[in-house]
């Protein structure tokens, strides 16, 4: 009887509900997003060699930016972006000159703008950064934009011409560019970036993807043809070098409390699945 | 139409073209202009580029039109569990393309109208994933045989080293980690990207010489060449 008993213990605790799973999961993800508990966040190597080179470009540098992700990443590499246009603004001296191989990509620019105001640090469209809009066709915009900028798009993503604006003024092909910086989902993006930009013309290649892409890109990184690659999940990194503590670090708690909540789920079900195991041998 | 239009024509555009573009990538074949220091190929290849981003633009516009037809014949036909379906959808695609050509696509009307539908939902389906993966984790990730212990620790080591707070209490995950990221994972990494390498390499070299036909749509066995 008591053996029939523990064993049903076992085999429930090994088979839980998901809706109990969830439940918790969800507590796990809401209490730090209302009280932030305020984790230590540990800054790797990688988040400071970007956060260096960004900081160590001569004055003049001009950087290319793709918003190659979808609305779907942008809780993950929407806080990426505003942290790093924070620490180009701050600097200051850097020309930014962003586009999108994502249709989605200038209404989420425009999104990550508003939140970083660049106005308070004097920053002013068309003279310290611009928008040239989403080019359609990903790896095909990608070689046509490096090969001739101007052929392939004349104006910005509000139709203006780019001749309008002073920060566009000598920048002709890839070689204008003294660093690429890409937020991307799609691997055809972000691999894509490397064949046409980093191969032929050797543009330092800042890259920021989801987590689950990391080691899809990691043998371009150990073999140095990114100079440093962040998962957008580490945005809080940045904001920390930065001075700007926003959405990032916020999920960073979220990071911490759910992890461990998923690494106490993989302690249980391991214990339920050899008790289990052990009660129907006996 | 005869095999010559159907098949040599496009294998010979096929071919010309990707001999140029890799000729252009590759090579800098003289004569060199003296103020560009581009090679002759070099304009060539920023035409045939921007042909194909029209054209994928293009295609952009034809799968609307193509998805406005597939749903529209759903609609017409009833297709029980489907009709309501595509009735909202082609609302939605009329509503974003008024939207867009009336205000713009980058207007403050088309960009509200994004964030409070497109962007909200797609974030929330996205994010419902974690969910999904927690789930699988709890019943996947149990040490049943050497091969699910091994992926049981390196998963247990991954995910104490994306929690900050775990990371700085036991700095030793980062090393770990770090060790797991630069040797097993991009050599297994490498080794896919090189096959996968190869096997584009094969497939533009048939696709070149007219052995890879699926581009020219359907073809007899005679036409594709046995």
């Amino acid at each position: 009887m008591g053996g029939s008993e523990q064993k049903g213990i076992w085999s429930r605790l090994e088979n839980v509900p998901r809706e109990i799973l969830y439940g918790l999961l969800l507590i796990a993800f809401i209490i730090p997003m209302v009280r932030p508990i305020g984790f230590p966040i540990p800054i790797s190597d990688e988040s400071k060699r970007w956060y260096n080179w960004i900081e160590n470009l001569p004055d003049g540098s001009v950087i290319m930016i793709d918003f190659g992700y979808s609305g779907g990443g942008e809780p993950e590499l929407g806080p990426m972006a505003v942290a790093v246009y924070h620490h180009m603004f701050r600097r200051g001296g850097l020309k930014a000159i962003a586009m999108s191989t994502s249709t989605e990509g200038p209404l989420l620019w425009e999104k990550a703008m508003a939140e970083v105001n660049p106005g308070q640090y004097g920053a002013q469209y068309g003279v310290d950064y611009i928008h040239i809009g989403f080019i359609t066709g990903t790896e095909t915009a990608m070689a046509a934009v490096g090969k001739d900028l101007r052929a392939t798009t004349s104006t910005d993503y509000k139709g203006v011409s780019l001749d309008q604006f002073p920060i566009m003024e000598g920048i002709t092909d890839a070689s204008s560019f003294d660093t690429l910086i890409v937020y991307t989902t799609g691997g055809d993006q972000s691999e894509g970036w490397v064949r046409q930009w980093y191969t032929p013309y050797q543009v330092p290649y800042l890259c920021s993807t989801l987590a689950m892409m990391v080691p899809t890109m990691l043998p371009y990184r150990n073999a140095g043809q990114i100079v440093a690659l962040l998962a957008g999940a580490t945005s809080g990194q940045m904001e920390s070098l930065v001075g700007k503590p926003a959405r990032g670090i916020k999920s960073a708690d979220v990071i911490t409390t759910t992890h461990i909540l998923v690494l106490a789920y993989v302690v249980l079900g391991n214990i339920a699945y050899y008790a289990s195991k052990a009660s129907r041998k006996g | 139409m005869s095999l010559m239009v159907r098949r040599q024509i496009p294998i010979l555009i096929v071919f010309v073209t990707a001999l140029i573009i890799m000729a252009d990538y590759f090579l800098q074949l003289p004569p060199i202009d003296a103020v560009t220091k581009k090679s002759w190929t070099s304009s060539l290849v920023t035409d045939i580029q921007n042909w194909g981003i029209v054209l994928a633009a293009f295609a952009l516009g034809f799968g609307a039109v193509n998805l406005s037809y597939l749903h529209t014949r759903h609609i017409s036909r009833r297709t029980k569990g489907q009709w309501p379906f595509s009735i909202w959808l082609l609302l939605i695609i009329i509503i974003f393309a008024v939207t867009g050509i009336r205000y713009g696509a980058t207007s403050s009307t088309y960009s509200w109208l994004y964030n409070s539908s497109y962007f909200a939902l797609s974030a929330t389906v996205y994010s419902s994933l974690g969910f999904y993966m927690t789930s699988g984790i709890y019943r996947a990730l149990r040490a049943r045989n050497l091969e699910s212990m091994l992926l049981l620790i390196v998963g247990a080591i991954a995910i104490m080293r994306n929690a900050p707070a775990i990371a700085v209490a036991a700095p030793i995950v980062i090393n770990m980690e770090a060790w797991i990221s630069a040797i097993p994972t991009t050599s297994a990494q490498r080794g896919i990207m090189i096959g996968a390498a190869l096997g584009a390499i094969a497939l533009g070299i048939r696709t070149m010489i007219g052995r890879e036909t699926g581009f020219l749509g359907r073809l007899t066995e005679a036409e594709k060449g046995g």
